[in-house]
C-alpha cells in the first residue's frame, strides 16, 4: 500500500459528506466488529475493517464489495463504540457512496424495483390477509395510490437511481 | 523624572522573523523619559542580561522595560538581574510582544510590528509610574497535614517525618494501607503487596514524628501557606481503642452482615469489625449503619436486667470483648470528635477509585462470573475471600477458562476519555500469577493496545506470552450469559479481522480509574481544582506536578491522575520535598503585589469582603471607630476583585496601580 494523503483526505471527506461524521474519531479498537452481525455472518468490510480502509485512502477500490448491504441497521455498533464513531453511519455514508456512484449490489436490486413500482422496499401482497380480518383490501400507502406511486417514481428518475437503467 | 531603559529581543526567529526588531526599537526611543533603547539576539542570555545591568550601574536608566517572551517564565529572571545590578527588583516592567504579536500575528509582520509598539508603549507608560516595593516575610507552623493513608500518603509522610517535621496522616478508613493493602502481588517483579507495605504502614505509624489519625476526615481548611488551621473530625468508632487490642473477638460474635468494602463486596463481614488481617492500627469499630442493636442495646441506653440472674443483659460484642473496650451504655457522639491541628503545608493523597462492572450493560453484569480486575485481586490474595483459591463466585468451582477485557470505561468518550495507565500491566501480572500457579488455565487477553511503558514492564509483558498466555487486539465487544455460568465472549481479532466466539468461565474486566464522589466536598473544603480528567489539577501538568493553584498545597498519587506504585512513590516523595520547603525556611516570601487598604479613606461599607476569593479581607473596628476592611497580606493574591469593587478607591493593588494602568491605557489609545 503507499500512502497517499490526497487519497485519504478524498475518502475521509467523502465519508463525511455523507454522513459518517464520526470517522476520525476511530482509534480501532474492533469493539464494533466484536458484535457485529453482518461481521460474523462473514462480510469482511463492515465496521472496524471498513473504516480502516477508509482510513487507508481506499474507496474506488472497495467500491464493489457487497458488505455494507449486509448491514441489518441493528445499530450494536454504535451502542458499544467507545469513541462515538457511529459506524453504522459510516456504513450508511459508504453505502451513499457507492449509490451515487451507481456500484448497487446485486443483492439490492429487488428492493429498488419494489421501490419503484410499490414505493415499497420490502412489499407483499396484503389484500388476502386485510380481507380476512374484515379490512379493506387496499392499503391506504403508495401501493394502491397511483398518483402517490407516479410521483415516487418521478423522484426516484430523477434521482442518480434513475441512471441505473433498472426500470 | 523616571530613566526608562527598553531591551527588545529578537528571541532567535521566535519574535525577529515576524517583527521589525529595529523599527520597534527606533519607535521605543521615541517614547516620553526613554533615556536608551537596545535590541539583542536573546536578552536572556548573559550578555543580554549584563547590557541591562551596565546601564543600570552606570546610572544612565533607573527604570527597565523587557520586551520580549512571557512574564510567566522570565519575569523572575529580569528581575533578579536588576536587582542584582542595584535597583529595585520592581522597577521592571516586561512587554510581552512573543505571545501578543509575533506567535499570533505570524501571518501579518507589518500589523504584528505596529502592535507590538504599541505592547512596547503600554510598558513604557506602566514603568515611568512604577513605585520600589518590598518583599514581605510571614513565619511558618513547622508541621506537615498529609490527607490519605494509601502508599501515596504514607510515602509523604515518611519522608517529611524522616526530614524531621512533625507530619498528621490522615485516613478516612480505620486503617492505613490504601488500595495497594487490597493488592496481591504488585507489577513487573511479583513481590507480595502486603509484604512490602505492611512494614512502611508500620514505620509510620510507629514514627515519632508522625501521628496517624485513621476513621478521621479533614472537615475544614483556613489559612493559607505556613499558617494553615485545619479540623479534623474522627468518626465515632464506638470502640475505645485505647483499650481494644485487636483480637477480633467482637467480630466473630456480631451477627449482623455486610458486604466487604476491603474484599470488594464478594464477601461478607460484621458490623463490628477490623478491616483487615494487617491493619494498621489494628483496632475496631462498630458501623452503626449496619449494627442490628442486639438485646435492644442502643448505644446510650442502660442495659436491661436478667429477672432470674439479676445481671445485665449485654450484645454479643460487649460480652465478646476480653478488654472491656465496648460499653454501649455510654454515650458516644454520633458526629465523633473534632481534633483542631496547625500545619505549615498539606499534601493531599486521598487515590482512586474502579468503576463496578454495573455501568457496562453490555458486560452481562447479572452474571457473578463476570468480576472487576480489583475482585480478581480479592480473589487471588491470600487473605481474600476464597484465601488464595481461584475459585469463580457464582459456584466456587476452579474455571478452565479466563477472559481478560480492557479499558471497560477508559478511553471510551462515554465514560472517561483518558487511559487509566496501569490497568494494562495489573492484567499481565493477574494473568501470569494464575498461570504460574495453573499451567493448563487457558486465559485470553483482549487490548485495544498493550501499554507497557515503563521500567522493566515491556518484558513483563513478553514473558506472559512465552508463557502461553494468549493476546488478542481487539476490544470486547460484548458477553452473553449461558447456561453453566459460562459467558458467551464476542470478541475480534484485529490482525486477521476475524470474529472471536467462545465460552469462558470467568471474566475480568479492568475498570477504569476515577476519582470518588467525596473528593468533591474535600476539594471545595481545601480549594482544589479540577483538571479535563476530573482529576485534581496540578499546578502545571510539566513544570509543576505536585503543586496546585494555592502554595502550600501538594498532590501525589492518583487523585492527581491515573498511575502505578512506583509512580506514586516518586509523586509523593517529590511532593513531601515540596511540602517541607516552606517548613524548612521557617518562613515563606510574599510577593508585594497585592492590595492595601487606605485606612482613613475607607468607609467600612464591607462590599470587597465577600467578593475577596481568598478570604483575606475581614471588617475589623479599633476603638469606637467605624470598622475598616483589612487586608491579610499573606492570604492576598493580588486579584484585584477588592481594588476594582471598592466605591471609595480606598484600595490600592501595589505593582497595578491607578496611575500605571491609566497610563498603559494612555499609550494603547494614543
Amino acid at each position: 500500500m503507499i500512502i497517499d494523503q490526497q487519497k485519504i483526505d478524498e475518502a475521509v471527506n467523502t465519508i463525511i459528506g455523507y454522513g459518517g461524521h464520526g470517522i476520525l474519531n476511530c482509534v480501532q479498537c474492533g469493539a464494533c466488529s466484536a458484535i457485529c452481525p453482518g461481521v460474523r455472518a462473514g462480510f469482511p468490510l463492515l465496521c472496524r475493517n471498513l473504516i480502516r480502509h477508509l482510513l487507508n485512502g481506499e474507496l474506488e477500490e472497495i467500491i464493489e464489495d457487497s458488505s455494507s448491504w449486509g448491514c441489518q441497521a441493528c445499530n450494536r455498533c454504535t451502542e458499544v463504540c467507545p469513541r462515538d464513531v457511529r459506524p453504522q453511519e459510516v456504513v450508511f455514508a459508504f453505502r451513499r457512496y457507492q449509490a451515487n456512484e451507481l456500484a448497487f449490489s446485486t443483492s439490492s436490486i429487488t428492493s429498488q424495483m419494489n421501490l419503484y413500482e410499490t414505493g415499497h422496499a420490502v412489499y407483499t401482497d396484503p389484500r388476502a390477509a386485510r380481507k380476512r380480518v374484515g379490512l379493506p383490501e387496499e392499503t391506504p400507502t403508495s401501493a394502491f395510490d397511483e398518483q402517490a406511486k407516479q410521483e415516487i417514481q418521478t423522484l426516484i428518475n430523477n434521482s442518480p437511481m434513475g441512471e441505473l437503467g433498472l426500470f | 523624572m523616571a530613566k526608562v531603559g527598553v531591551y527588545v529581543c529578537h528571541c532567535g526567529s521566535n519574535i525577529a522573523g515576524v517583527i521589525d526588531v529595529a523599527a520597534v526599537r527606533d519607535f521605543a526611543a521615541t517614547l516620553p523619559d526613554v533615556v536608551i533603547a537596545r535590541k539583542d539576539l536573546f536578552m536572556c542570555s548573559d550578555s543580554g542580561q549584563e547590557m541591562v545591568k551596565q546601564d543600570v550601574r552606570d546610572g544612565l536608566v533607573d527604570r527597565v522595560v523587557v520586551a520580549a517572551c512571557t512574564p510567566r517564565t522570565h519575569e523572575p529572571i529580569f528581575r533578579a538581574a536588576v536587582e542584582k545590578a542595584g535597583l529595585n527588583k520592581y522597577l521592571f516592567e516586561m512587554a510581552n510582544i512573543r505571545d501578543q504579536a509575533s506567535w499570533v500575528h505570524g501571518h501579518d509582520h507589518e500589523g504584528a510590528t505596529e502592535k507590538a509598539k504599541l505592547v512596547v508603549a503600554s510598558a513604557v507608560g506602566k514603568a515611568r509610574n512604577l513605585e520600589p516595593l518590598e518583599d514581605k516575610f510571614v513565619p511558618v507552623t513547622d508541621a506537615a497535614l498529609v490527607i490519605g493513608g494509601g502508599i501515596g500518603g504514607i510515602s509523604a509522610a515518611l519522608e517529611l517525618a524522616n526530614m524531621g517535621h512533625k507530619t498528621y496522616l490522615v485516613e478516612k478508613r480505620p486503617s492505613i494501607g490504601g488500595v495497594m493493602a487490597q493488592l496481591d502481588k504488585t507489577f513487573p517483579t511479583n513481590d507480595c503487596s502486603a509484604c512490602i507495605l505492611t512494614p512502611m504502614m508500620v514505620e509510620a505509624f510507629n514514627h515519632p514524628n508522625i501521628e496517624t489519625l485513621t476513621y478521621s476526615e479533614v472537615d475544614d481548611v483556613e489559612g493559607y501557606i505556613g499558617n494553615f488551621k485545619v479540623k479534623v473530625r474522627r468518626k465515632q468508632t464506638y470502640v475505645d481503642w485505647n483499650k481494644c487490642t485487636g483480637c477480633g473477638d467482637c467480630a466473630s460474635k456480631c451477627p449482623s452482615k455486610t458486604p466487604d468494602e476491603f474484599n470488594a463486596g464478594l464477601s461478607d463481614r460484621r458490623a463490628a469489625y477490623i478491616m483487615f488481617p494487617q491493619a494498621v492500627p489494628k483496632k475496631a469499630v462498630i458501623d452503626l449503619d449496619h449494627c442490628i442493636n442486639c438485646a435492644g442495646r442502643e448505644i446510650g441506653t442502660a442495659p436491661k436486667i436478667n429477672q432470674k440472674t439479676g445481671k445485665p443483659i449485654l450484645a454479643p460484642c460487649e460480652r465478646a470483648c476480653p478488654a472491656e473496650a465496648i460499653d454501649r451504655s455510654l454515650v458516644h457522639d454520633p458526629q465523633g470528635a473534632i481534633k483542631e491541628i496547625e500545619v505549615g503545608s498539606i499534601v493531599v493523597a486521598t487515590g482512586y477509585q474502579v468503576m463496578e462492572k454495573d455501568w457496562f450493560k453490555e458486560m452481562a453484569p447479572a452474571s457473578p462470573n463476570v468480576v472487576t480486575a480489583l475482585q480478581l485481586e480479592r480473589i487471588i490474595s491470600a487473605t481474600g475471600p476464597t484465601e488464595g483459591k481461584l475459585l469463580r463466585p457464582s459456584d466456587r468451582e476452579k474455571p478452565h477458562t479466563i477472559t481478560f477485557v480492557s479499558c471497560m470505561g477508559s478511553r471510551d468518550e462515554h465514560f472517561h476519555s483518558y487511559c487509566s495507565r496501569f490497568c494494562c500491566m495489573y492484567m499481565i501480572k493477574q494473568a501470569r500469577l494464575i498461570k504460574e500457579k495453573y499451567p493448563d488455565m487457558v486465559i485470553n487477553m483482549h487490548f485495544i493496545d498493550v501499554r507497557a511503558a515503563g521500567k522493566g514492564y515491556d518484558e513483563y509483558y513478553t514473558g506472559a506470552r512465552k508463557m502461553g498466555i494468549n493476546f488478542f487486539k481487539g476490544k470486547v465487544g460484548g458477553l452473553e450469559m449461558l447456561p453453566g455460568d459460562k459467558l458467551r465472549v464476542l470478541a475480534y481479532d484485529m490482525e486477521s479481522a476475524t470474529s472471536i466466539d467462545y465460552a469462558s468461565d470467568l471474566v475480568v474486566l479492568a475498570t477504569a480509574v476515577e476519582l470518588p464522589q467525596d473528593a468533591v466536598s474535600l476539594a471545595q473544603k481545601l480549594g482544589l481544582q479540577f483538571c479535563g480528567s476530573n482529576f485534581f489539577r496540578e499546578l502545571h501538568p510539566k513544570l509543576g506536578p505536585v503543586e496546585t493553584a494555592t502554595e502550600g498545597l501538594f498532590l501525589a498519587g492518583c487523585c492527581q491522575g491515573p498511575k502505578d506504585i512506583p509512580d506514586t512513590v516518586s509523586q509523593a516523595k517529590g511532593a513531601a520535598a515540596a511540602a517541607a520547603v516552606p517548613l524548612a525556611q521557617g518562613r515563606v516570601k510574599i510577593e508585594p503585589i497585592i492590595s492595601e487598604v487606605r485606612a482613613e479613606v475607607c468607609s467600612g461599607c464591607g462590599i470587597c469582603a465577600p467578593l475577596c476569593p481568598y478570604h483575606a479581607i475581614s471588617m475589623k473596628r479599633a476603638g469606637e471607630e467605624r470598622p475598616r476592611a483589612v487586608i491579610e497580606m499573606s492570604a492576598c493574591k493580588g486579584c484585584g476583585v477588592c481594588t476594582s469593587a471598592c466605591p471609595s478607591g480606598a484600595i490600592v493593588l501595589h505593582g497595578y496601580e491607578e496611575t500605571q494602568i491609566f497610563a498603559q491605557i494612555e499609550a494603547l489609545t494614543a
